[in-house]
């Protein structure tokens, strides 16, 4: 844990540059937190040398990547692809303790907008709600929904903490939700716990027992401490349970839920799910959109089951309950089931394999792989097509990209 | 043949001022018409690739259709650019409808540099001795570039001399220096946000006076413009024989030599000059694009300065607003006082040139930051800056032990009409008013006895 | 879809990645537009850039057949050395050359292949390494041209690389990269249209041939900045609807499996892709080694 602690405050040196500038008053925190003093080594000479931050960043993004994919490639999990998520917020006292700065509230509030568009950028088909504790008691925010303005601009509305929290609440309501929707569909609650204790009318094993029974993934993620009843609640459900230490680790933690869960095997029930493909209505045509309510001209999809026309995709439509998507929306969802394999590191001896002693250059972008003074820089190879890539590639093709150029520029027989 | 008058700020506007058959025969050079080209507005460029292979003009209604109606402004402004410099040749038709056609050499020159790609006017050539790596280039230019600096502003910095005349110094002095009879000469106010401009509209600067007096030394400035463009497509670090240069081309050569655009140097039997940055970079800043130098000025919260910069010029420059508290070799650090931007402000440089030369050149560290500068250091720049401006002092008397309220009344009104009344006391009957009427006020009071 | 939020750029200078097509099954079937023609437009075109501003990059990547590689980057050392002989500039003699080894290469390579029906070339490889490229170019420092892409495409489109190159399109809207294609084949390439309007590029498909370079430097030489106010091809509506797996027919409705989202028209008992069977929980090792890099056309 202590090890954790001190990396996590290395890394942070590099996502201290992804601060926004409106946290107004804490504006100087931005410009003197860059601790580099401790980002100090002394090498074999006893002089003082930065830390290699670049390839110990590499290093740590490639044990995550690892860890994600031997748990997926070795017993092949599938995916669950269409998610019900319900996010729960916990806006009772404790968020409005300032040790985030400037309150575990705002922080919440913000990374909760992130993960939000970033979820939908990787689920298109998947749906958010948003559920509040406040006072003892939770309420529904939102309601299940593919768009992601219309959360965003529900909770930066009620942005307010007061009373306790209760957890018991929340799990009973988000299950009476929950077991409204299909049984094809994933699903998951994630838990923001700011707050040390939780205060319930009842018995809350029995409810964590029925969340159990009815396939709901839930996750926690504290801001304050360790909670037992947070862990057990994860562990009986199949969740991800974790505390944040500082505001970069909580981003880090809440982007982790993003991409979709491996499903578990007796929860998955495969479906076949009925969706349309609405083509764009013609240029020019005038007609009454069914999501607003107001008389649009031109640009706009038309429902191929009951002809009523929306807005944008993907949407359930609003006559007659058709889920409405585009072929892209499908495609975005694709690189999760067919994922690339990590990279392998170039260890020196392979270096001197004969063939490829002439790649000095990384496949993808071109950049020189060797230092000055002729001694190679840590790279790594495509286990597939043994081509070459620098770090930055490598982290680049995972991330993002989803292709290894190197396999792609091969014409499979 | 007609002067020259360099009354435009910018070297573009020079060039557009120059008459019609000197600006026609610089089109033959097809490195000149590249370097215009790439000296207008965007618009105005991709206008002209465009029916660069049009044979007939084209009509302006077409133009107008390419643009949309957030860039109807754009597209005018364009239009007289391209006129102005002659690139386009505005024809009218009978319905008194214009048609625009390129320049014919500028087109024909374009379309082959298009085509062929574009072939240099001199070669490279193969040097005896071992040419200078790209760092010492740049430092060579750099430190060139800098002592000239020195030498303009007259600071005792300077290292070397330089074998500029010194006539041709005055003439870069004239502006930025003023000298009374035996004071030494002082920096104005022109001079003082010389220093404080940017490398290249620095060098863009010498290089306008350097023309404007051409004439006088007996060149003809289109030819000087001409080299100097050509100048900025030679390759930085390869070498060009000094033969294959006209007489007035090596004079010139030598003054852009001290400047730091080149260097030069000889082997056993030929001498060449390797070109700089600086040099190919000219055609870079023609236009008032910032640049793109990389800053090394860090200021923090607390007012302290940090640059981290070898050179005395920078030191020169910090030292007109900011106090430098110590020098170690590759970091200069200070702080901004109010002693010292009062010296500046005294010296006529306003808050906004300080704070635009400290946001222009801030460390690429925290030049990605909003602010780059802490807002409560600018706040307080300026905030110093209108406490100059807070108290206003004019000469007074102050006039009080009236006998009677009559007289105090009379008084004030007296002073009312002269326009000197200051400021009014009516309970302990005080009043004061300017100096300029106080012998009249006394008259008056005299003759109210 | 949702169009893409542009970025502001305050200068117009500029970083054009092309991907040409060098694919041999196209050009030699191609009787309007010999491919020496075509090159010669595109290297004018290249110059064209490379002439409007100085701090202009250009890279060039080509697409063959069996495989795919650089050729020719502006701003390497190499391509600013002197001139050979006093004849060709250097643009003109490195890039034909690294285009002739680079075409030899690809030929030597498909020796061994066996016969596909759509010959297609690889763009997917070229739009990642492309891509890749221009992520360098975002690290490496505040004062970068801005990039874009430029596909010079002839070639019918593999339906092979759709989830390679929907992947590539997605990571390119993400980093606010525009894709623009300029088609000179026969029909229209749905993935390029897909791409221009994704990444809100422009997708053009020159009715005359021989009038190429002036369509490339009408349209695609207009660089990010001014594109808002400058009249550009819009795009004529792309069609999104799905094909289903079974018959490659397009479709309004259809189903969908939730475990791998393939695509059918009609239900279906099992999933043909993943081997689910619908209506039941499923076990792991069976289904999941079934599946496959399917791709659906569209």
């Amino acid at each position: 844990m202590a090890n954790n602690i001190a990396e996590k405050r290395r890394q942070q040196e590099e996502d201290d540059d992804e601060e926004d500038g409106d946290l107004d008053g804490w504006g100087e925190r931005n410009y003197a937190d860059e601790r580099s003093w401790e980002a100090l080594q002394e090498d074999e000479s006893g002089l003082l040398r930065p830390l290699d931050n670049k390839a110990m960043y590499h290093a740590q993004y490639r044990r995550r990547l690892r860890s994600l994919s031997t748990a997926s490639n070795s017993q092949r999990i599938q995916k669950g692809l269409i998610r019900f998520l319900y996010i729960v917020l916990d806006l009772s006292r404790a968020a409005s303790v300032m040790d985030f700065r400037p309150s575990r509230m705002a922080v919440v509030a913000k990374n909760v907008e992130a993960f939000i568009r970033e979820f939908f950028d990787q689920n298109p088909l998947s749906q958010i709600a948003l559920v509040i504790i406040k006072d003892g008691v939770a309420y529904s925010l939102t309601d299940l929904g593919g768009s992601p303005e219309s959360h965003v601009k529900a909770l930066m509305a009620k942005l307010e903490c007061s009373g306790d929290s209760s957890l018991q609440n929340a799990l009973e309501l988000v299950h009476e939700y929950l077991d409204q929707i299909p049984s094809y569909g994933n699903r998951e609650v994630l838990i923001l716990y700011s707050a040390l204790t939780t205060c319930d009318p009842g018995d809350i094993m029995e409810t964590i027992q029925k969340c159990k029974k009815s396939k709901m993934r839930c996750s926690v993620i504290g801001l304050s401490a360790e909670m037992f009843i947070c862990k057990h609640l994860c562990q009986e459900t199949g969740g991800l349970y974790s505390v944040a230490l500082d505001e970069s680790h909580f981003k880090e933690l809440i982007m982790e839920h993003a991409p979709p869960p491996p499903a578990i095997a007796e929860f998955a029930i495969a479906n076949l799910i009925k969706m349309g493909f609405p083509q764009r209505a013609a240029e020019g045509s005038i007609s009454i959109c069914s999501c607003h309510k107001e008389c649009k001209v031109g640009e706009g999809y038309i429902c191929p089951r009951c002809k009523a026309r929306v807005c944008e995709l993907p949407t359930e439509c609003r006559i007659c309950g058709l889920t409405l998507v585009s072929s892209p929306h499908l495609a975005r969802s694709y690189h999760h089931l067919f994922p690339i394999t990590p990279f392998d590191e170039v260890t020196p001896s392979r270096q001197i394999e004969p063939h490829r002693r002439s790649q000095k250059t990384c496949f993808g972008c071109q950049q020189g792989l060797v230092n000055p003074g002729n001694k190679p820089s840590l790279h790594v190879a495509c286990p597939k097509c043994k081509q070459y890539f620098c770090l930055d590639c490598d982290i680049y093709i995972h991330e993002s990209l989803h292709n290894c150029p190197g396999c792609e520029s091969l014409r499979a027989s | 043949m007609p002067q020259v008058r360099i009354i435009a700020k910018n070297f573009m506007d020079m060039v557009a001022s120059l008459p019609a058959m000197k600006l026609d025969s610089l089109y033959q050079n097809a490195y000149i018409c590249e370097a215009i080209l790439r000296s207008l507005p965007p618009l105005a460029k991709k206008y002209v690739v465009q029916i660069l292979f049009f044979d007939g003009p084209v009509s302006g209604k077409l133009l107008e259709q390419w643009v949309l109606d957030d860039g109807v402004t754009k597209h005018r402004v364009a239009i007289d650019r391209l006129i102005q410099l002659r690139i386009f040749i505005e024809v009218t038709d009978k319905k008194r409808e214009s048609s625009y056609k390129l320049n014919q050499t500028f087109q024909a020159n374009l379309q082959k540099h298009l085509t062929n790609g574009g072939v240099l006017p001199r070669e490279t050539m193969a040097a005896t001795v071992k040419l200078p790596s790209s760092e010492d280039l740049d430092t060579y230019a750099l430190e060139q570039w800098e002592c000239f600096l020195l030498l303009l502003i007259s600071s005792g910095q300077a290292e070397k001399p330089t074998s500029l005349s010194s006539s041709m110094m005055k003439i870069f002095q004239r502006g930025l220096l003023s000298q009374r009879d035996r004071d030494a000469p002082r920096l104005t106010e022109g001079g003082f946000q010389f220093l404080l401009m940017d490398t290249n509209a620095q060098l863009w600067y010498i290089i306008r006076e350097y023309i404007s007096n051409s004439e006088e030394r007996g060149t003809d400035p289109a030819d000087l413009i001409s080299f100097l463009l050509e100048l900025s497509f030679h390759v930085t670090g390869e070498a060009y024989n000094i033969n294959t240069l006209t007489e007035i081309q090596r004079n010139t050569i030598k003054d852009l030599a001290e400047l730091g655009l080149v260097k030069l140097q000889q082997g056993r039997k030929e001498s060449w000059f390797i070109p700089t940055k600086l040099a190919t970079n000219l055609s870079v800043s023609l236009t008032d694009s910032s640049s793109r130098k990389q800053g090394y000025v860090v200021v923090e919260t607390n007012f302290r300065l940090y640059a981290y910069s070898t050179s005395k010029l920078h030191c020169e420059i910090l030292r007109l607003f900011s106090k430098i508290e110590y020098q170690l070799p590759n970091l200069i650090v200070g702080a901004i006082t109010k002693e010292s931007l009062y010296s500046a402000f005294e010296n006529g440089i306003t808050s906004d040139q300080i704070i635009s030369f400290l946001q222009q050149n801030a460390h690429p560290r925290v030049a990605e930051r909003l602010p780059s500068v802490p807002e409560n250091v600018t706040d307080q720049i300026r905030l110093w800056e209108a406490d100059l401006n807070r108290v206003e002092i004019t000469p007074a008397h102050l006039y009080d032990e009236f006998p009677s309220k009559d007289t105090f009344e009379a008084a004030c009104d007296y002073a009312r009409e002269w326009n000197g009344l200051l400021w009014e006391d009516s309970k302990k009957m005080r009043v004061v008013v300017k100096a300029e009427i106080h012998m009249n006020m006394r008259e008056f009071l005299r003759g109210q006895k | 879809m949702t169009s893409v939020p542009s970025k502001l750029y305050s200068d117009d200078v500029s970083l054009v990645v092309v991907l040409l097509d060098t694919n041999p099954f196209f050009w030699t079937a191609s009787s309007s537009l010999p491919f020496s023609q075509f090159l010669s437009h595109v290297m004018a075109f290249v110059n064209s850039i490379l002439l409007l501003n100085q701090l202009n990059q250009v890279v060039v990547i080509a697409s063959g057949y069996n495989t795919c590689d650089y050729i020719y980057d502006s701003s390497s050392d190499a391509s600013q050395l002197g001139l050979e002989n006093g004849k060709m500039p250097s643009l003109y003699s490195n890039l034909l050359q690294k285009l002739e080894d680079f075409m030899i290469k690809d030929e030597k390579l498909g020796k061994e292949q066996s016969q596909r029906a759509i010959k297609s070339s690889l763009l997917s490889g070229s739009m990642s390494m492309a891509l890749c490229y221009i992520q360098r170019v975002f690290r490496s420092g505040p004062f970068h041209p801005q990039p874009r892409i430029l596909c010079l495409q002839g070639s019918p489109d593999g339906p092979e690389q759709y989830v390679a190159v929907m992947n590539a399109i997605f990571s390119a809207q993400r980093s606010m990269v525009p894709i623009d294609s300029c088609y000179v084949g026969a029909h229209n390439s749905a993935f390029l249209q897909q791409a221009s309007y994704i990444t809100g590029g422009v997708y053009v498909k020159p009715q005359h041939l021989d009038g190429l370079f002036q369509y490339l430097t009408t349209v695609f030489a207009t660089d990010l900045h001014s594109r808002s106010f400058i009249q550009l091809p819009r795009p004529a509506g792309v069609d999104f609807r799905a094909s289903c797996f079974c018959h490659k027919t397009t479709i309004d409705m259809g189903y969908i499996c939730s475990v791998c989202l393939s695509i059918f028209c009609n239900h279906h008992k099992k999933c043909s892709t993943c081997g689910s069977v619908f209506g039941q929980a499923q076990s792991d090792t069976s289904s999941a080694s079934d599946l496959k890099r399917k791709a659906p056309e569209t």
